[in-house]
């Protein structure tokens, strides 16, 4: 929907399926309203989940505990690594990183633009004095017309009560 | 030493369910039958769930313990309040495990003997998959012949494996894997599809039949220089090798290099991008000697490009919205060889032109070979979607593979039942 001095408006129906869970969907609704112009501000997105989706509160807690109980701050690169592999350990480290991606993928999209988190290039834990996990990401973020891959510093804080929240990303240059 | 006996048994477990991320392995050399129970008492505790590598034998003679993490504290506490020192062996066992698993995955390709040793579930280097073709050329001399059609821009043989019953100069069909580098489950499945044809043809099965009035040319890496490259430096690497003056970035989009609608909207003049067209159409060796293989063939009726991700069949053009003169039956064709494709594992493809189905192209493979009239110009775009995109797990080799051919053998078999 073209909408005069505003923007184009995109109505969605969507099936969305837990990677972790697969087999099982759940239907959802969106309308994503890109803005005209050339001011770069995000889309608006408006979302409606039809359904419920599968309780994690164990997986959380058992990943905040291993976290918050290592004696030296978590370090990890190149996940998943030039074979595609994933330590198992690192598997919530790559979700996490894809829920970060999923929110500058959102901050930076628009009609011509396609991302996708091509690989958690370096990952740092920093402690916090606070109950937020913190990481520090180093994203590699490809981006499927231009086809490039873009370098993105990403912060995640996390917490099993308030989920994940990106307060820093900072994009850098191609190469 | 029992060491790399016992990690490999846990390498074995490992790779199924269990973790030992934390684990320790500690040894404790009793030396009074006083320390001897103390380790003894521990033994009996079933819920610590210890794992005696070297279980007590007698004074002196080492005990050693792999102590999963929610134990070590109570292990130590237990040993340090009754005096019995000990000294930890493996400060986390899982590090050792990946780093053993790292190995035998190493030295398990490099020692492939023949073709059928070969591990097609892996990824493999240059040289890996050069040595697997002199072995296929090697069996199958009567089939299987490898032509050398030019040199990369530093130098690297570009090789194509010729699949042939006889016959001179026959209609042919061309398949490429690798031209974009960094789509690693390309060059896999070319490899994948080298032995299938060999095996077709042994059992009188499948492209067997294809094999008796055709040739099939496979290059299974297009783009050598830029394969090395994500070997050795990047592996998200996805252009040629070349520098051209003027510029300090290196390496052309290998498609978008093509004499098809070269350099208008849909590449790039900016030498330092993904999509960067070269300074003149087949500028880039690696294009140009594919371009004076079919012009001198004269007789290719299909040209399939195969990359990687987004699972995708696409056929001409996408350099212009004009549809292609042969836009119904290339359609109905894609339906077929993705509804084949889909018969295995469920796979989902959309299909149509690469303009209308992907974005626009320009100086593209199949728009130039489909304009030479190669009638069955394909683009494949391979698993997966985006969750590991370029880094697709290597389990996931041999059913893309799989799958793919059952497109392919479609299309093959189209151009031979629909000789022009």
């Amino acid at each position: 929907q073209d909408i005069d001095d505003v923007g184009h408006k995109y109505y969605l129906e969507l099936e969305l399926e837990d990677v972790l869970d697969k087999g099982r969907t759940v239907h959802c609704t969106a309308e994503v309203l890109y803005p005209l112009g050339s001011k770069s501000s995000a889309p608006d997105v408006q979302v409606a989940v039809q359904g419920e989706l599968r309780s994690t509160e164990e997986a959380d807690k058992e990943f905040y505990n291993r976290i918050r109980s290592l004696e030296k701050e978590l370090v990890a690169e190149n996940i998943p690594d030039s074979h595609g592999n994933v330590p198992p350990e690192l598997e919530p480290i790559h979700l996490l990183a894809w829920a970060a991606s999923g929110y500058v993928t959102w901050q930076n999209s628009t009609e011509n633009t396609k991302f996708h988190l091509a690989q958690v290039k370096h990952v740092k834990q920093v402690k916090r004095p606070d109950e937020d996990l913190q990481f520090d990401y180093l994203l590699l973020l490809h981006e499927m017309v231009s086809q490039e891959v873009i370098p993105w510093e990403v912060t995640v804080l996390w917490h099993p009560r308030s989920g994940a929240r990106v307060p820093r990303d900072r994009r850098q240059p191609s190469h | 030493m029992r060491l790399p006996v016992l990690l490999a048994a846990l390498v074995a477990v490992a790779t199924c369910t269990e973790t030992f991320v934390g684990h320790q392995v500690l040894r404790v050399v009793p030396k009074s039958d006083e320390e001897l129970q103390k380790v003894q008492e521990l033994q009996a505790l079933e819920h610590l769930q210890l794992d005696f590598w070297l279980a007590p034998r007698g004074l002196g003679f080492p005990i050693d313990i792999r102590v999963p993490f929610p134990s070590l504290q109570a292990v130590k506490a237990h040993l340090e309040a009754s005096g019995v020192s000990y000294s930890i062996m493996i400060e986390d066992v899982q590090a050792l495990v990946d780093e053993e698993q790292m190995e035998m995955l190493r030295s398990s390709r490099q020692l492939s003997l023949n073709t059928n040793t070969f591990n097609y579930e892996a990824y493999h280097t240059l040289d890996e998959i050069y040595n697997f073709m002199d072995m296929l050329v090697a069996e199958n001399p009567n089939l299987v012949s490898k032509l050398e059609i030019g040199r990369s821009t530093e130098d690297r043989p570009l090789y194509v494996l010729k699949f042939s019953t006889g016959g001179t100069n026959r209609p042919a069909i061309w398949i490429d894997t690798g031209i974009h580098s960094r789509e690693w489950v390309t060059q896999a499945s070319g490899v994948w599809f080298a032995k299938k044809i060999v095996q077709d043809h042994a059992n009188n099965e499948g492209v067997a039949s294809i094999l008796e009035t055709m040739d099939i040319f496979l290059e299974i890496v297009t783009n050598p220089d830029g394969f090395a490259f994500t070997h050795s430096k990047n592996r998200l690497w996805r252009k040629t090798r070349s520098k051209h003056s003027g510029s300090i970035c290196i390496g052309v989009d290998p498609n978008r290099n093509w004499d098809a609608g070269f350099g208008e909207a849909g590449a790039s003049g900016n030498p330092c991008t993904e999509t960067y067209h070269g300074p003149y159409p087949n500028s880039e060796p690696e294009v140009k000697s594919i371009v004076d293989f079919v012009k001198s063939h004269g007789n290719i009726k299909a040209f399939i490009s195969i990359h990687s991700y987004s699972q995708l069949l696409l056929y001409p053009y996408g350099y212009t919205e004009t549809p292609a003169q042969d836009q119904k039956e290339l359609h109905e064709l894609s339906a077929k060889a993705v509804a084949a494709l889909s018969s295995l594992h469920g796979t989902k493809y959309k299909y149509g032109s690469i303009i209308t189905t992907i974005y626009r192209a320009s100086g593209g493979t199949i728009d130039w070979t489909y304009n030479q009239g190669i009638k069955y110009s394909f683009t494949f775009e391979l698993r997966d979607t985006g969750r590991y995109g370029f880094l697709l797990p290597a389990k996931q080799i041999l059913p893309t593979a799989e799958e793919t051919w059952l497109a392919l053998k479609v299309i093959m078999e189209h151009a031979r039942d629909n000789m022009y």
